[in-house]
């Protein structure tokens, strides 16, 4: 395989710009194919690791909806006991969410208000504390910006909540710190508070309502979620397996199909790109392919040398598209986010060593099939025909 | 190894066809030929008396449609193409009218190339490349590229690289086609000393005085051999 390898590398060098250009179109074509295949898979990979993150493994609700978009947990001190004194559960966290205007001096910003009961933050703190005495609350980094606050300072919330009174009166909360908080979008305010705050700002204290409940299991995700739906046949439990794969499902299925379809079409650019290169390449050696079966190259070394200079453009380019890619995808990935609504720690393109392999794999096909026409040719050439018309030409 | 009676290849009754749209059109007809070891043969006739076609068949790059071509004692119809090529590999050189050699290799490189596909080692076929080109008078061109050497030089060259696996046959297809009288005229003592050095040597040409150097002349006309000299 040496001597096809270093012949095939000869002849690439012979025709500096054409191997060039061969080379940085295959970078090309190969960078947006990785960028395809992280963006296949960029925001599940994304989403699972922020679920992780938080420290969850399963999370209960009143429905089959994803968790904070369907209907409340009636009754959820009762659901949280139950669940609580399950073996395969170690904690039970109720987490409710609220919209809020909060004001400061003259200064004010709707925010999304997250009412977390137990002790187990679901936040970052950046500055100050966690919300540990009554009426305490931590903010975002937009939302202490936008008002001019820092921990310490006092803000006046107007809560709109889905259960009691429609219009509960302001109630003053003292800023305990600044967090990050999950799902955070930029450019969007949002605050928390422990959960009794947050039903005495909605003007219905002990209402007893949660969105959803995030459950840390004792060790088995899957056995949680089994004895949860056992204990509480009213309720859903899904663990984060199965939150993703509902995302999947749903949502992000767009992204895969069109990653599929880009990868699919830049694919097809790639092999039409590598074929009209080698053809043309083959088509002018035509009689020094013919000369050197005469001299007795067999067929099989004559293609193999088609095949290596196909896997040494499609290898060279494909190394240089990996740097470029992973540089255009977080160029993208900047993009992208400027999109409303999406959380900051989410990322549309996300580096995983699998995608590389399967990217490695798509070019080594992508160069084989590639090769396939000339290969062909020079398989099939008739010498001696060959070498008369290279005599009359 | 040689074939029935000391002969290199053997001839019989040979004849090419190819079919084309209008018709099929007969190259070489009926031909009957042996070469023998050491000898040197010429080809002459006016263009598209099927010289060339003749020559390929000798040297297995095309197969007869009828007849029988015996090349050492090997029925060459009996031989797959993996086969002949190993054959024309060990045992036939080519010299061709336009040199065809690799231009990004150097002169020493294109003579390793058929050496490096029979399997010799890197070491002994450098060496061999070298002691070849210093028998066809470019010692000192060995690391020269063909764009760096004149037609002649390339021409000899390529008649290095034709010897390299040491054939018993050497078939050149108007080796000095291409090259002023001169020149030519070096190529043509160089293919001599080939032959005197114990290689078969068949030439096709249109050039009377390289025809004139062979031991027997054979003049095709219409896929015909049509006569033959021997001085």
């Amino acid at each position: 395989m040496s001597a096809p390898l270093a012949f095939a590398w000869r002849s690439l060098v012979r025709q500096p710009p054409r191997s060039t250009l061969g080379v940085l179109g295959v970078a090309a074509v190969g960078a947006l194919l990785l960028d395809m295949l992280l963006l296949s898979e960029g925001l599940i990979l994304s989403m699972r690791e922020l679920l992780d993150r938080l420290g969850y493994d399963v999370r209960v609700t009143a429905s089959d909806a994803l968790p904070g978009m369907g209907a409340a947990i009636e009754g959820a001190p009762d659901a949280v006991a139950a669940i609580a004194a399950l073996p395969a559960v170690r904690a039970v966290t109720p987490i409710r969410s609220e919209d809020a205007e909060l004001a400061h001096r003259d200064r004010q910003v709707t925010s999304v208000l997250l009412g977390v009961g137990g002790t187990a933050p679901v936040w970052t703190i950046l500055r100050g504390r966690d919300p540990e005495n009554r009426r305490d609350l931590v903010i975002n980094r937009y939302a202490a910006e936008t008002l001019g606050v820092e921990p310490g300072a006092t803000v006046t919330l107007r809560a709109s909540c889905s259960h009691g009174p429609t219009a509960p009166p302001p109630v003053e909360f003292r800023v305990s710190g600044v967090a990050e908080l999950p799902f955070d979008t930029p450019e969007t305010a949002s605050a928390a508070a422990r959960l009794v705050d947050l039903e005495d700002a909605c003007g219905a204290p002990g209402a007893g309502v949660a969105d959803f409940l995030a459950v840390t299991s004792a060790g088995d995700a899957a056995a949680a979620a089994v004895a949860i739906g056992a204990a509480r046949p009213d309720l859903r439990a899904f663990t984060n397996d199965q939150l993703i794969g509902r995302v999947q499902q749903t949502g992000f299925t767009y992204f895969r199909q069109i990653s599929t379809v880009l990868a699919t079409i830049t694919m097809a650019f790639a092999l039409l790109l590598i074929t009209v290169l080698l053809t043309v390449s083959v088509n002018q050696r035509l009689g020094e392919v013919a000369a050197l079966r005469a001299l007795g190259f067999s067929q099989r070394r004559v293609v193999l040398d088609v095949l290596c200079e196909s896997a040494l453009i499609v290898g060279t380019g494909g190394v240089l598209s990996v740097p470029l890619g992973i540089a255009l995808a977080r160029w993208l990935d900047t993009i992208l986010k400027r999109m409303p609504g999406i959380p900051e720690q989410m990322h549309f393109f996300v580096f995983e060593p699998q995608a590389l392999l399967f990217h490695a794999g798509l070019l080594a096909a992508t160069a084989l099939l590639a090769a396939a026409y000339p290969m062909r040719i020079v398989a099939r050439l008739p010498i001696a025909a060959t070498l008369r018309n290279e005599v009359i030409s | 190894m040689t074939g029935v009676n000391g002969v290199i290849v053997s001839a019989d009754r040979i004849t090419r066809i190819f079919p084309m749209p209008a018709g099929p059109v007969v190259a070489v007809r009926d031909v009957t030929l042996q070469v023998a070891p050491g000898e040197h043969i010429a080809i002459r006739g006016p263009s598209g008396c099927g010289k060339s076609t003749l020559l390929h068949m000798l040297g297995c790059v095309d197969a007869p449609s009828s007849g029988s071509l015996v090349f050492e004692g090997r029925d060459i119809a009996a031989l797959d193409d993996r086969a002949r090529s190993l054959l024309r590999l060990r045992h036939i050189g080519f010299v061709f009218q336009r040199f065809f050699l690799l231009p990004m290799l150097t002169a020493a490189e294109n003579v390793e190339l058929p050496q490096a596909e029979a399997g010799v080692p890197a070491r002994e076929r450098r060496r061999r490349s070298l002691e070849l080109l210093e028998y066809v008078g470019l010692g000192a061109r060995a690391d020269h590229r063909p764009s760096q050497l004149s037609g002649g030089e390339m021409q000899r060259v390529a008649i290095a690289r034709a010897l390299a696996n040491r054939p018993r046959l050497l078939l050149a297809d108007e080796p000095t086609g291409e090259l002023d009288q001169a020149t030519g005229e070096q190529v043509a003592a160089l293919l001599d000393r080939v032959n005197a050095d114990g290689t078969a040597l068949v030439i096709v040409t249109h050039d009377p005085a390289l025809a004139g150097r062979a031991g027997r002349v054979l003049t095709m006309r219409d896929g015909r051999i049509e006569g033959e000299v021997r001085q």
